[in-house]
């Protein structure tokens, strides 16, 4: 104890205010101010032990040092008197590796973390696989759907726009996601996100065997925007470079994925929707979306339990016809309420029949613009704008509830048609041709049910249709009219009224002759 | 009328404060054990043999006494002879804690040397009963 000394840093040279430095001589010692390192002992816990004391004696002219090698007792009970362990109050030495402990020492320090027990840490893959085989067959919600690779990709936008195709797709989890990928033409066969084998080569694990990814659809892209459905007998297309375009790119996925009740997904599929790049565009979108549904199960979407949920799609269908008895609707997805959707050229009758479903609470608008000829022909025209307006299927039927069932036809509100000419009274000439200009759709609903949890409810749709009178136009000469359709949401429900009872009031009426005696 | 009676009075109270120091004894030694394997490194290895050799101590205990009280008061120098062999055995347990135990605390050393010296008081008081009874 007498030889350590911690604060000398210095070799063959003075530490400044360090007393136990032997390289300092009487006139170094006078220079100092205290002793940085008064006083070096072993572990304080022992009963005796020796310490070596460094003080200053400032008082001395000049100032010495004093060294004094002292035992110090400790005087409690429970001091230490005796060990017969070596390294009882001394750090463990690490084990040297050799080749005999060299397993030992991996199986206990080889992981991220130390742990006590090195027989649960095993880092043998196959052990720890096959024990686990019981728990990847078990999905839970939102835990990413393994493959033999990685997980099953979604590619999203992070952060930015860009494709991300690190992104797992979440068991349960029904996503959509659009991204811009950069592509070019002459490298488009080696983009590897541009392939359909891309998405389908990894097949998922579920319980002892694997799901492969079959191909349910392949839709294809023209460059003006038209998609055909191909026959399902085609194989595998990949994209190719012809004539300065890139066909069979990848421009968007739809993941099915069926699972049990229990969690074991059985089934994949995945429909493509393949296009043409062309030589100038330097980025496609891409739009991926996947979506469970559990085996023997058709899901149907409801717009809210019971009243409607703002920003759902309004519920519609139709009644089929020649039942005198009340008879069950036809709700599908093809006969949504419906409403044109305005596109980029604005021009009614080049639309390409794009309609965006009616949102419960969402009032719209939307429009086209008609340019009218002299060669055209008034009834041919005035079918075609009423199909541009209502649709290909109008329904005639709306749910009043976001949940009415089709057996429960008292549930469903009749769509009112009604027809509103533009022109004059004084000017009716039924014979000239009336061509449908604008669709108004109102909605009333009303709130129903409790005070503190109104529930939206449908009472009355009504359709209008507006239309006017097509003059003649002198040849070469050409019009333009606007073509607009709009919903709008109102609510009709009435103030409603607490229903809170009246306090009781005690009526007591004494008798006349209560105090006969006094009274 | 002592001359008549062979039994020894002076070994009869010293069992007698011998079972009840050792009652205080073990549980301040398992005490002070649990304290330093809290306080202390104290690995598994060191622990168990040190435990080992505190329990077993407090077994033989029992019938170390128990034979002590029956052969003084019967006078049957056999039973005595037992719990003196017994006593052997205590007392190499009793150094083994005194001076080989992992940590020896300042309060272990004088449990360990107060016990120490009530044995040895008492094997020479059970030889000298042995004496008395035989001849």
């Amino acid at each position: 104890v007498a030889r350590l000394c911690v604060c000398d840093l210095l070799v063959a040279q003075c530490d400044a205010n360090c007393c136990c430095d032997p390289d300092c001589s009487a006139q170094d010692f006078s220079l100092f101010t205290t002793c940085s390192v008064p006083v070096v002992r072993g572990d304080s816990q022992l009963c005796s032990q020796k310490a070596a004391v460094y003080s200053l004696d400032v008082e001395a002219n000049p100032p010495e040092m004093i060294f004094k090698l002292i035992d110090q007792v400790n005087p409690s009970i429970f001091c230490i008197h005796a060990t017969n362990y070596k390294e009882a109050l001394y750090l463990k030495s690490p084990e040297i590796p050799t080749a005999e402990n060299f397993d030992q020492l991996l199986d206990k320090f080889g992981g991220a973390t130390f742990s006590a027990q090195p027989d649960s840490w095993s880092l043998d893959t196959d052990a720890q696989n096959r024990p686990e085989a019981n728990e990847t067959s078990r999905y839970e919600y939102g835990v990413p759907v393994q493959t033999e690779d990685a997980f099953l990709r979604l590619p999203s936008p992070v952060v930015s726009s860009w494709c991300s195709d690190a992104n797992p797709a979440g068991f349960l989890v029904n996503q959509a996601t659009k991204c811009i990928r950069s592509v070019s033409v002459e490298k488009c066969d080696s983009i590897q996100a541009l392939s359909m084998l891309f998405y389908i080569n990894s097949s998922i694990l579920a319980s002892v065997f694997q799901v492969n990814i079959t191909v349910q659809s392949i839709i294809v892209q023209s460059l003006d925007g038209m998609r055909t459905l191909l026959s399902s007998s085609e194989g595998l297309r990949l994209p190719m470079v012809l004539d300065e375009l890139c066909i069979n790119a990848v421009l968007g996925v739809n993941y099915h994925i069926t699972h049990t009740d229990t969690g074991e997904i059985i089934e994949a599929a995945a429909a493509f929707v393949l296009g043409a790049i062309s030589k100038e565009a330097l980025t496609i979108e891409q739009s991926f979306e996947i979506s469970f549904t559990q085996e023997n199960t058709q899901p149907v979407p409801l717009s809210g339990n019971p009243g409607y949920v703002v920003g759902l799609p309004v519920r519609a269908g139709f009644q089929p016809q020649g039942y005198p008895f009340p008879a069950a609707f036809l709700s599908n997805k093809h006969s949504q309420l419906t409403i044109l959707q305005s596109t980029s050229t604005q021009d009614c009758l080049a639309a390409p029949g794009a309609r965006a479903p009616v949102l419960f609470g969402y009032n719209m608008i939307s429009g086209c613009r008609l340019r009218i000829t002299a060669a055209m022909k008034c009834q041919p025209l005035a079918q075609t704008l009423l199909d541009v307006l209502k649709g290909q299927s109008f329904p005639e039927y709306v749910a009043s509830f976001g949940n009415s069932q089709a057996q429960d036809v008292l549930d469903w509100v009749p769509i009112t048609q009604l027809h509103i000419s533009e022109q004059m009274i004084s000017h009716t000439l039924q014979s000239s041709c009336q061509i449908p200009v604008s669709l108004g759709i109102e909605v009333k609903w009303t709130k129903y049910g409790s005070l503190v949890n109104p529930q939206a409810r449908i009472v009355n749709v009504t359709a209008t249709i507006t239309t006017t009178t097509l003059k003649q136009l002198p040849s070469g000469r050409e019009r333009i009219i606007p073509i607009t359709s709009s919903v709008v949401f109102t609510d009709i429900s009435s103030p409603a009224e607490p229903s809170y009872k009246v306090w009781p009031t005690i009526n007591i009426k004494l008798p006349f002759d209560f105090f006969y005696p006094f009274v | 009328n002592s001359s008549s009676q062979l039994s020894s009075l002076p070994l009869q109270i010293l069992l007698y404060v011998n079972g009840v120091y050792y009652i205080f004894y073990f549980l301040a030694t398992l005490a002070m054990m649990i304290y330093k394997s809290q306080v202390f490194s104290y690995p598994d290895d060191f622990l168990a043999p040190d435990l080992a050799v505190l329990f077993l101590m407090a077994v033989l205990e029992v019938p170390r006494l128990y034979l002590g009280f029956k052969g003084n008061l019967t006078e049957a120098e056999a039973v005595l002879g037992l719990s003196l062999g017994l006593t052997v055995g205590s007392v190499v347990l009793c150094v083994y804690l005194l001076l080989w135990q992992t940590y020896v605390l300042w309060a272990d050393v004088l449990l360990n040397a107060v016990l120490l010296s009530a044995y040895g008081l008492e094997s020479g008081l059970k030889v000298t009963a042995i004496a008395a009874f035989v001849s």
